[in-house]
C-alpha cells in the first residue's frame, strides 16, 4: 500500500473518529437527548470495569464483635474478603432515535451485569439501570420519562465511565448512594436487615422536565424531576413522590462532550419521604429525606478540579452494629449485626479534588473528602475522612487503567479516644484499588 | 452573406446557451481550478461529519477561490440538511465563508413528507433540486468530480 493511500485512509479514520459530532455538553443533555438530525436508530454501546481491591483486613478491635471481620475493611458488595478481583460494572446499552426522521423522540436503555449493589440485591444478575424516553417537542421544556439518573450531585449524575476515581467519596457513598431498607435495624435479633432491593444508583423512576440555554459563552441548564423515590426496577412503596431540582451554569472554554472544558457552578435539592419500621416495636411510618448540595467543576488544558458540599437531613445511613459485617453473630451469641438507619438525624460532607495531566495519556489525581454522620446525636456522630491519591493511564480514548490509594480515617469525635467506637474505627485500613475501564 | 437578422439570431442563441450553462452551474467561483460534487445519501451521523470535514479540507488545501464545491443530499442523507441538524452551524460557516453550496433532493423531501405526515423543516441555506442523483449527473457532465466519502 502506497504511503499516500495509507495517509489518506488514516486521515479519513482520524476525521471520522476525532470529529464525531456530540451534542451540548452537560449531563442532562448528554444522557437525555440525542444529536438532532444525526442520531442513529440504535446506537449500541457499553463498558466493562474489571478491578482488584485490597485492604489489610484488620479485624474489629473492640465491642461485641471483637475479633470478627470489620465491615469497612471488607470489599463490597459481598463483604466476604478483604482482597478480591471483581467485575465492578459490565454495562450494555442502546440509545438513539427510533424513527430517525423525527429527532423529537429519543430513547435510552442500559443494562447492568457487573457485581455491585445494583445486581447483588433484589434478585436477578442483570438489571435495567436506565430505560427512558425523551420528548423534545417543546422549546425550553424537554420531558424525559422512565428510569434514569436524577439531576443531583455531580459525582452521582456524571457518566460513571468518565469518573476519575474507583470508589465514591464518603458523603456520596453513604448519603447519596441510597440503600433501601424495611427497618431501621434497631432490633438486632431479627437478622442483617439487608436492603430490600438494589442500591438507588443515583436513579429514580419518574418524569423530568429540563433544557439548557446559552448566553454568550455561558450555558445554563435546569431540571425538575418527580419520581417514586424508591430506587430502580420497581414501583413506589408509598404515595409520596420525590421532587428534585437542579440548576447549573457553565462558562464554556471549548471542546465538547463529557470532557468539555469549562467552569461549572451548580446547585441541587431533593426532597421526599421513606417508609420505614422503627424502634423496639418496629412501628411503620414515613420519614422525610432531604438532600441538597452545591458545587463546582473546572477543566482546562492539563488541569481539572471539582468540589462539592452536600447536606443530608433524615434517613441517615448509619453503618452496621459494632461495624461488623451484617449477619455476623456477636461474641455473646445474643444478637446479629445489622444495617442501620437513623431516620431523623442529619449529616453533612464535602469533597475537593484535582487532576493534572503530566503526559497526554497520564493523569495524576488527588482528592480529599469528609463526612460528618449523625450530627444531631452526639454519641452516634462519626467523622470519616479520606485522602485518595490516583493515577490514570489511557491506552487510548476508550481504554484506561486507574490506580487509587485511599488513606482512610474515621473517629467518633464526641467520645473519648479510648471509647469502644474509637477503638473500632482505629482499625480502619487504607485501601488499594486498580481498575481497567474499556468502553465500546 | 449572413443577413443582419440571421446574425442577431446566432448571437441571441449564443447568449441563451451561455445563460443556460450559467444556470446549470451557478458557481460564483470563476477562478476555480477544481470542481467537486460531494454525495451524502447514508443514514450515518459519522458520514455527515465526514462530508463536512472533506469539504472543509478541500477549501483549506486549495483555497476558497480555487475550489468549487456542491454537496448533494438525498435519501437518508437528507437529514444533514434538516434545519434542526446539529451540524447547522458548520453548514452556515461553509456557505458564508467558503461558498460551498448544499442541494436537497425534492424526491426525498416528498418521500419524507409522506413518512412524517408533514414536510421536514430544511436548512435555509440549502437549495432544493428536482432529484439529487440527477443533479449529480448534471454536475459531473459539467466537469465536476464526484466524491462519495
Amino acid at each position: 500500500m502506497s504511503y499516500i493511500r495509507k495517509a489518506t485512509i488514516s486521515s479519513c479514520i482520524a476525521l471520522t473518529v476525532g470529529s464525531v459530532s456530540v451534542q451540548a455538553a452537560n449531563w442532562l443533555a448528554l444522557q437525555g437527548t440525542e444529536p438532532a438530525g444525526a442520531s442513529e436508530r440504535a446506537n449500541v454501546w457499553g463498558f466493562v470495569q474489571p478491578e482488584y481491591q485490597y485492604t489489610d483486613g484488620t479485624e474489629l478491635k473492640a465491642g461485641p464483635f471483637a475479633g470478627k471481620p470489620a465491615q469497612f475493611n471488607q470489599i463490597g458488595p459481598d463483604l466476604d474478603t478483604n482482597s478480591t478481583f471483581s467485575i465492578r460494572r459490565a454495562r450494555l446499552g442502546v440509545r438513539g432515535t427510533g424513527f430517525p426522521l423525527d429527532s423529537n423522540v429519543n430513547y435510552f436503555l442500559l443494562l447492568e451485569a457487573g457485581n455491585n449493589g445494583i445486581t447483588s440485591n433484589g434478585g436477578g444478575s442483570v438489571k435495567v439501570t436506565d430505560a427512558s424516553v425523551t420528548l423534545n417537542h417543546i422549546k425550553g421544556a424537554r420531558f424525559r420519562i422512565g428510569q434514569f439518573k436524577y439531576p443531583g450531585s455531580e459525582e452521582g449524575l456524571m457518566a460513571i465511565h468518565v469518573f476519575d476515581y474507583i470508589n465514591f467519596t464518603n458523603v456520596t457513598n453513604m448519603m447519596l448512594l441510597e440503600r433501601f431498607f424495611d427497618s431501621d435495624g434497631s432490633v438486632t435479633s431479627v437478622g442483617a436487615n439487608d436492603p430490600n432491593g438494589s442500591v438507588g444508583a443515583f436513579r429514580d423512576v419518574g418524569v423530568q422536565v429540563f433544557d439548557w440555554f446559552n448566553t454568550g459563552n455561558w450555558e445554563h441548564s435546569y431540571a425538575a424531576m418527580i419520581g417514586n423515590g424508591n430506587g430502580i426496577a420497581r414501583g413506589d412503596d408509598n404515595n409520596d413522590k420525590d421532587l428534585t431540582l437542579y440548576w447549573a451554569s457553565e462558562r464554556v472554554f471549548g471542546g465538547e462532550g463529557a470532557r468539555r472544558q469549562g467552569l461549572k457552578l451548580y446547585a441541587w435539592h431533593q426532597q421526599g419521604k421513606r417508609t420505614l419500621a422503627t424502634g423496639p416495636t418496629q412501628t411503620v411510618g414515613d420519614f422525610d429525606r432531604t438532600r441538597w448540595g452545591l458545587g463546582s467543576t473546572f477543566r482546562k488544558d492539563k488541569y481539572r478540579a471539582s468540589a462539592e458540599y452536600i447536606k443530608a437531613d433524615g434517613m441517615i445511613f448509619n453503618g452496621t452494629d459494632g461495624a461488623a459485617v451484617p449477619g455476623t453473630l456477636n461474641n455473646a451469641a445474643t444478637a446479629v449485626a445489622s444495617w442501620n438507619i437513623l431516620p431523623e438525624d442529619e449529616a453533612d460532607g464535602w469533597y475537593i479534588d484535582a487532576g493534572y495531566k503530566v503526559l497526554p495519556n497520564i493523569e495524576l489525581d488527588l482528592r480529599y473528602d469528609t463526612l460528618n454522620r449523625a450530627t444531631k446525636t452526639s454519641s452516634e456522630e462519626r467523622t470519616f475522612t479520606t485522602w485518595t491519591a490516583g493515577a490514570q493511564y489511557s491506552f487510548n480514548k476508550k481504554t484506561r487503567l486507574i490506580f487509587n490509594y485511599e488513606l482512610r480515617d474515621a473517629e467518633a469525635p464526641n467520645l473519648a479516644g479510648s471509647a469502644v467506637p474509637n477503638q473500632i474505627l482505629d482499625g480502619m485500613d487504607d485501601r488499594v484499588s486498580v481498575q481497567l475501564l474499556a468502553i465500546f | 452573406m449572413m443577413s443582419i437578422r440571421n446574425t442577431l439570431t446566432v448571437v441571441l442563441l449564443a447568449v441563451l446557451v451561455f445563460l443556460g450553462n450559467a444556470h446549470a452551474a451557478p458557481s460564483d467561483k470563476p477562478f476555480a481550478e477544481h470542481k467537486i460534487v460531494i454525495q451524502i445519501s447514508d443514514d450515518d451521523s459519522a458520514k455527515q461529519t465526514l462530508v463536512l470535514n472533506v469539504a472543509n479540507n478541500l477549501i483549506k488545501s486549495y483555497g476558497v477561490d480555487k475550489v468549487d464545491i456542491e454537496i448533494v443530499a438525498f435519501g437518508p442523507g437528507l437529514r444533514l440538511l434538516f434545519a434542526e441538524n446539529v451540524n447547522a452551524g458548520r453548514i452556515d460557516a461553509l456557505v458564508d465563508n467558503s461558498g460551498v453550496r448544499f442541494a436537497a433532493c425534492n424526491n426525498t423531501i416528498a418521500a419524507m413528507t409522506n413518512a412524517l405526515g408533514y414536510a421536514p423543516a430544511l436548512n435555509s441555506r440549502s437549495k432544493p433540486v428536482d432529484a439529487g442523483i440527477v443533479r449529480i449527473l448534471e454536475l459531473t457532465d459539467q466537469g465536476y468530480t464526484l466524491v462519495r466519502p
